[in-house]
């Protein structure tokens, strides 16, 4: 009894049951301390206790209710226990049985379509609302410290990115497809709220950039949200996110050009904000292929060189890997039958295709209105070398929406259909092969867990 | 003593929809009162006009609730920004308020076609040439007839969803045959398939179900034929067939 006293005095001391910011710059081993485990976002656990030998000796330990939405959420791990999240909720449970050891609840006016998990910071939690406001919590009791506005929820803005603890700050990005809007990423000091820097996902008249929209008014309305969590490189000191379509969604003719930087990969300095480079996966979008999907960072050969890598698997469609310290294109790759572009340009984007943008009558596209991928995260095992991707194939047509007086009413008209799901796994080339299920993560034991 | 529930209903039930068509009349007054009054600089939908700006993007407008900010426009004006006071009354006001946020639910919403809106829009094939494709080439009449299945088929689907419906038909199961170990046949309506199991569904309704590595299954798909079309049509094929469809009345 008393060496349990004391073991468990050292341990208050030593963290007070937290997370050392510092920790998360080594890939953790026991624990999950961000959305996708670690800041290089390849969802792989080195832990072998469950393998290839006795996976299918797998059975239900506890179950827990949530009573709530659909859950869409990656629970964060640290210290035995869970915390999770749907909309306007937060749970802490005990990892080992189930039982719940808090739960904060917070209903709010604004959009409940998912909510993806929350970021820790010391002994604190970090929480985006239905209303965008970034609330902080104590970890050890679920009670309130902070709550920020972090955008107007009456302009259809709302939270719904796991955010990330990077060194002193929580990065945070903006939902919201509801209005024409301007997006952004900030980063958001841990302590008090406070924000430390803000980028626009769209630029200012006059800023690189700006050159690829017709006006400031578009510009000003032209969407860009960051909807997705980002990964980080703290050798290079980037923070890599990926941006959604721009607005108005589908109507692409008040907004002629490539409509920076939406439908991008974005670096971006970790202490100010600064973009560094961009790949845009979808100039001038037209069909809702948010860029968001997890930037996932790899350090491995290509062409018999070691590189530095990134690799994204997008919603448009297309495999891209990048040199994550220029943002150079090495490789662009379809993983699924898509129609949507006419080919390939000098930087490695896809050119999109005129006659399959929305039309008054109706445009036929193959690809799934949803996209090819969406929010599930992929994987990439350093075992196998194998990047692992939720896809789907299908064919959508999409409207162009005008009102009577030939203004873009709608912000989208389209009439998808699906035609099953498939999981591709890719080699960074295109060589892929049908697998069954969703959502992958992969473990030193040689097993694709969804 | 509390009134009983076959009394509260009806009445609660009369009372919503008077409320409604209160709500209903203030939104359409209004939309009169905007298009005088408004219309001419803020565009008659308030979508923004040569003078006036796109009330649907003012913060103003989106933190309105019931007049409380707007009224104060309308009454005093702007002058600073070169908006006259427009001389209204209180009912009057609470009549573009409605409109105004009847006028943001609309705009918000993600698509706000209307059927009737499409038809004239989606008419851009040919119908003979459509039908040369329906008797030819196309293959349609291999299973289908204008004059059987698809007579009047116009009458059963609004333009958007004919339009999709014959590229992507939808609500026909697949059917299999499962081949037990033991050589016993099972047929009937796909259930449910993955990697690992089979179900499917008997004449009789009756479910059966099977882990697939210890059964023969033969699945068949009637819609084979469609899908394997998406991939041949050119859009002008498939606006044809669209238009040569939209004359089977």
């Amino acid at each position: 009894m008393k060496k349990f006293a004391l073991t468990f005095a050292i341990a208050v001391e030593l963290c007070a049951q937290g997370l050392d910011p510092a920790a998360l710059l080594k890939s953790p081993t026991d624990t999950w301390p961000t959305y996708n485990g670690d800041y290089s976002g390849r969802r792989y656990s080195t832990l072998m206790q469950i393998n290839k030998a006795n996976v299918r000796t797998l059975t239900l330990a506890w179950a827990f209710q949530t009573r709530s939405s659909t859950l869409k959420t990656t629970p964060l791990e640290v210290n035995g226990v869970l915390y999770f999240t749907a909309p306007d909720r937060v749970w802490a449970i005990d990892a080992r049985s189930g039982r719940a050891i808090w739960h904060y609840n917070r209903p709010s006016e604004g959009d409940h379509i998912g909510q993806r998990g929350v970021a820790m910071y010391k002994d604190r939690l970090y929480f985006g609302t239905p209303d965008a406001h970034l609330v902080c919590l104590g970890a050890r009791d679920g009670k309130l410290i902070w709550d920020v506005v972090i955008a107007d929820v009456k302009f259809g803005y709302y939270l719904s990115v796991a955010p990330l603890v990077v060194k002193d700050s929580v990065i945070v990005g903006t939902s919201g497809d509801q209005a024409d809007i301007p997006h952004f990423l900030e980063a958001i000091n841990p302590e008090n709220g406070k924000v430390i820097w803000r980028w626009n996902s769209v630029p200012k008249p006059g800023e690189p950039g700006s050159e690829t929209w017709p006006d400031a008014e578009s510009m000003a309305h032209g969407g860009g949200p960051t909807w997705m969590t980002g990964t980080y490189d703290p050798s290079l000191n980037l923070i890599y996110w990926g941006t959604g379509n721009p607005h108005p969604v589908l109507a692409g003719i008040g907004r002629r050009g490539a409509n920076l930087y939406t439908c991008s990969i974005a670096a971006l300095n970790a202490d100010t904000g600064k973009l560094v480079w961009y790949f845009q996966p979808s100039p001038h979008d037209t069909h809702d292929w948010d860029a968001v999907e997890t930037p996932v960072l790899v350090d491995a050969e290509f062409h018999g060189k070691p590189r530095k890598l990134l690799a994204q698997a997008s919603r448009n469609g297309y495999y891209f890997l990048l040199d994550r310290v220029t943002g150079e294109n090495l490789l662009t790759v379809p993983f699924v039958a898509t129609d949507w572009a006419s080919g390939v340009d000098a930087k490695g984007q896809p050119i999109p295709d005129k006659k399959k943008e929305p039309q008054l009558d109706g445009s036929f596209v193959e690809t799934d209105s949803g996209g090819a991928t969406n929010w599930m995260s992929p994987s990439f095992d350093p075992q196998t070398k194998l990047f692992y991707v939720n896809a789907q194939r299908g064919f959508t047509l999409y409207y162009l929406d005008l009102n009577a007086n030939q203004q873009v009413e709608g912000h989208q008209a389209a009439q998808p259909a699906r035609f099953g799901r498939k999981v591709f796994w890719l080699l960074s080339t295109s060589r892929p092969e049908e697998f069954a299920g969703a959502g992958p993560k992969t473990r030193a034991g040689r097993i694709l867990a969804f | 003593m509390a009134m009983p529930i076959r009394v509260v209903f009806p009445a609660l039930l009369a009372l919503l929809s008077c409320i409604r068509v209160v709500a209903q009349d203030a939104t359409e007054r209004g939309q009169a009162q905007f298009a005088r009054t408004c219309g001419f600089c803020h565009g008659p939908d308030a979508n923004g006009g040569a003078e006036g700006t796109n009330l649907m993007r003012s913060a103003l407008v989106r933190h309105d609730e019931n007049g409380d900010l707007i009224g104060a426009v309308i009454r005093e004006g702007r002058p600073a920004k070169g908006m006259p006071a427009v001389p209204l009354n209180s009912s009057q006001i609470a009549d573009v308020v409605a409109f105004l946020h009847k006028r943001l639910d609309e705009s918000d919403r993600r698509s706000p076609r209307k059927p009737d809106y499409a038809l004239k829009l989606l008419l851009t094939g040919d119908a003979a040439a459509g039908k040369a494709s329906f008797f030819g080439p196309g293959g349609c009449s291999k299973c289908h007839s204008p004059t059987g299945d698809l007579a009047r088929i116009v009458k059963k689907y609004a333009p958007p969803d004919l339009q999709a419906r014959f590229r992507y038909p939808s609500g026909v199961a697949k059917t299999a045959i499962v081949t037990t170990s033991s050589g016993e046949r099972f047929s009937g309506n796909l259930f449910y398939a993955d990697s690992f199991r089979i179900a499917i569904k008997d004449a009789a309704g009756w479910y059966h179900s099977w882990p697939r590595s210890q059964v023969k299954a033969e699945v068949h798909d009637p819609l084979t034929a469609h899908r394997e079309l998406l991939r041949k049509y050119t859009e002008a094929e498939m606006h044809n067939m669209f238009a040569y469809l939209e004359t089977l009345k």
